[in-house]
């Protein structure tokens, strides 16, 4: 007997085939639909508007700002909830991970109850520090922070997770208090985990649409973000909500296609 | 006075083990704590590092008090003068190996420069000076352990410790790394505690044994101290000899399970018997003559040892006999027959538990 050749996956039935098929065609043609009405010959003229130029930079600006501060943020709150003993851990964990699963929507209704000018905080701010954050950059950049967060909480918990404790051990028998141990060792460690969940906490809040609306609102050059625009634009000039539609996607796909080789492992 | 010496008492429960060890070594010396898996071996180096609190007892070393869990001094760790090498050694595999070697020194103050100057010296001296940019990753089993071993020494501690040295090695480069590393530890000027469960290593590598079993010293002295008169089933089971815990009484020993083996001037009291497999004698009938101690019994396992064949034997006394395969054959040992044994008074070695 002949050894058999290694299996290259089990065969796929022709039937089950089909039907991979026909979901597969059912995420390519909405972007087929996107490059087919796509005006390649207008445009370099579309991305140059100023109203778009202006979303595009709002957009920039206001992802920047909501990355620093989900890092900022969530690295030591993930830190907590992977190495933390505490009561209520699961249920905070449950907590940082909500605005992934809620309506983007019932997001912003919610920042607007604890952070509008009635808020639950909101009233404070305003009447102490005189912070109205509804309706301004802040709020656009503390909405796309609220949505985007939570991917990098997740992934940098189960950086710190998977992080070998005992590497830290040995640290400190080398002599670096804990201090030291977290820059020097345990960061470098999770630093992978860290960077993956940043780009996705990144893309998230670039493509922030819902919370926005509804806790920034839409105002050109202070909340008005690419989503937002899109969304415009689309009753008025479809072809540069198709213009602006594409870049997103662009950068979406940049971000997927280049985690997955980078960090996630190719599959 | 603890001048030069570690003296230390750790006590201490986790989970199902509870580790109760007394220590005192010299500086200079090399003490390997030999023991089964889950003797508490890897949890008193862990101790003494710092990285558990004990819960009873002291750690003083070279007059320093490290741990006093009476007076709740407990140094971190990072605050301890011990050096440790981890089984898998733990080197940091975001740093190059001069890197993980100079971590211990910068942590210590040195600067940049200063530290990875001294780190390429450790390197050079454990004889990795060409590999010093080389990652974890892309070192051998041995380099890597002597980058560890590099890295605790780099820091000149007063107490080192090695968990299992070489147990992360295949077979082929032990030898070798055993004959390097015995070199080191002859150059480090303090105290040397390694633990292990293999004893081959623990007696090249080590001046004195301490025996661990179920968190407690079973047995402590020099190599033929310890193996001449084990003191443990664990300790019998490497030497390879028959060890029964017995009563003395005249020229008696009474054994645990009741049955009585005669041995002339055994004394009294709580005692180990020992047997030696050669010194056990198999025969397919009664034998006739001198021998004392006789008794029948099942040939329960065999198992090839040089050239020798070793023949577990149930029974009233359970003990394991040596002989020739031809032996083997001539008392058909080989479908588990019945069997007498016989054993010369002489050969039985009695000393006080």
């Amino acid at each position: 007997m002949t050894p058999s050749p290694p299996d290259r996956g089990m065969g796929v039935p022709p039937a089950a085939a089909v039907v991979a098929g026909v979901g597969a065609l059912f995420f390519v043609l909405p972007l087929a639909g996107l490059v087919w009405r796509a005006p390649w010959s207008s445009l370099a003229a579309e991305l140059g508007a100023p109203e778009v130029r202006q979303a595009l930079w709002l957009s920039l600006v206001c992802s920047a700002w909501a990355t620093a501060l989900s890092v900022a943020f969530g690295v030591p709150l993930a830190w907590v909830l992977a190495r933390g003993q505490f009561p209520g851990r699961r249920l905070l964990r449950a907590l940082t991970t909500l605005p992934m699963v809620l309506p983007p929507v019932v997001g912003g209704v919610a920042l607007l109850l604890a952070f509008g000018r009635r808020g639950l905080a909101g009233q404070w701010l305003d009447a102490w520090f005189g912070i109205r954050l509804p309706f301004t950059t802040a709020g656009a950049v503390l909405a796309a922070t609220f949505v985007a967060m939570p991917f990098l909480v997740l992934t940098a918990e189960a950086g710190f997770r998977s992080a070998d404790r005992r590497l830290e051990e040995a640290a400190r028998t080398l002599g670096a208090r804990p201090g030291a141990v977290f820059r020097r060792v345990t960061l470098p460690l999770v630093r992978p985990s860290l960077a993956a969940g940043a780009v996705l906490a990144w893309a998230r809040a670039l493509g922030e649409f819902g919370a926005t609306i509804t806790f920034a609102g839409n105002f050109p050059g202070e909340t008005q973000t690419m989503p937002l625009k899109v969304y415009l634009l689309l009753e008025t000039r479809p072809e540069a909500a198709i213009v602006l539609s594409l870049v997103l996607l662009t950068v979406s796909l940049a971000v997927l296609v280049g985690l997955r080789s980078r960090w996630l492992g190719s599959a | 006075m603890t001048a030069g010496r570690l003296r230390a008492r750790i006590a201490l429960d986790r989970g199902e083990l509870h580790l109760d060890v007394a220590l005192d070594i010299a500086i200079g010396a090399t003490v390997a704590v030999l023991g089964p898996n889950g003797a508490g071996k890897t949890t008193l180096l862990r101790a003494l590092a710092g990285l558990h609190r004990i819960a009873h007892g002291q750690v003083v070393l070279d007059g320093e008090v490290l741990e006093d869990a009476a007076a709740g001094v407990h140094l971190p760790p990072e605050a301890r003068p011990v050096g440790l090498v981890f089984q898998d050694h733990l080197l940091f595999p975001h740093l190059s190996a001069v890197e993980n070697v100079a971590f211990g020194l910068r942590c210590r103050g040195a600067g940049r420069a200063a530290a990875h100057r001294q780190a390429a010296e450790w390197l050079a001296r454990v004889g990795l000076g060409d590999r010093l940019n080389a990652r974890p990753g892309q070192l051998s089993g041995g380099q890597a352990q002597r980058v560890a071993l590099a890295r605790a020494l780099a820091t000149e501690p007063r107490l080192l410790l090695l968990d299992e040295p070489l147990a992360a090695l295949d077979a082929s480069t032990r030898v070798e790394v055993r004959r390097q590393l015995r070199r080191h530890l002859e150059s480090f000027p303090g105290v040397r505690l390694l633990v292990t469960h293999d004893p081959v290593e623990a007696i090249a590598l080590a001046d004195r044994l301490v025996v661990l079993e179920g968190g407690r010293v079973v047995q402590a002295g020099t190599a033929g101290e310890v193996t001449a008169r084990p003191r443990s089933r664990y300790v019998a089971d490497l030497v390879g000899v028959n060890l029964y815990p017995a009563t003395a009484a005249g020229d008696r020993v009474v054994l645990a399970g009741g049955a009585v083996l005669h041995a002339p001037g055994a004394g009294t009291g709580d005692v180990f018997a020992r047997v030696h497999p050669r010194a056990v004698s198999l025969h397919r009938r009664r034998p006739e003559g001198t021998p004392r101690n006789v008794w029948a019994g099942r040939a329960e396992g065999l198992d090839l040892e040089g050239d020798r064949v070793r023949v577990q034997v149930g029974g009233a006394v359970p003990i394991v006999a040596e002989v020739t395969p031809a032996a083997v054959a001539d008392l058909g040992l080989g479908d588990g027959g019945e069997v007498w044994v016989s054993l010369k008074a002489a050969e039985i070695d009695v000393y006080p538990a």
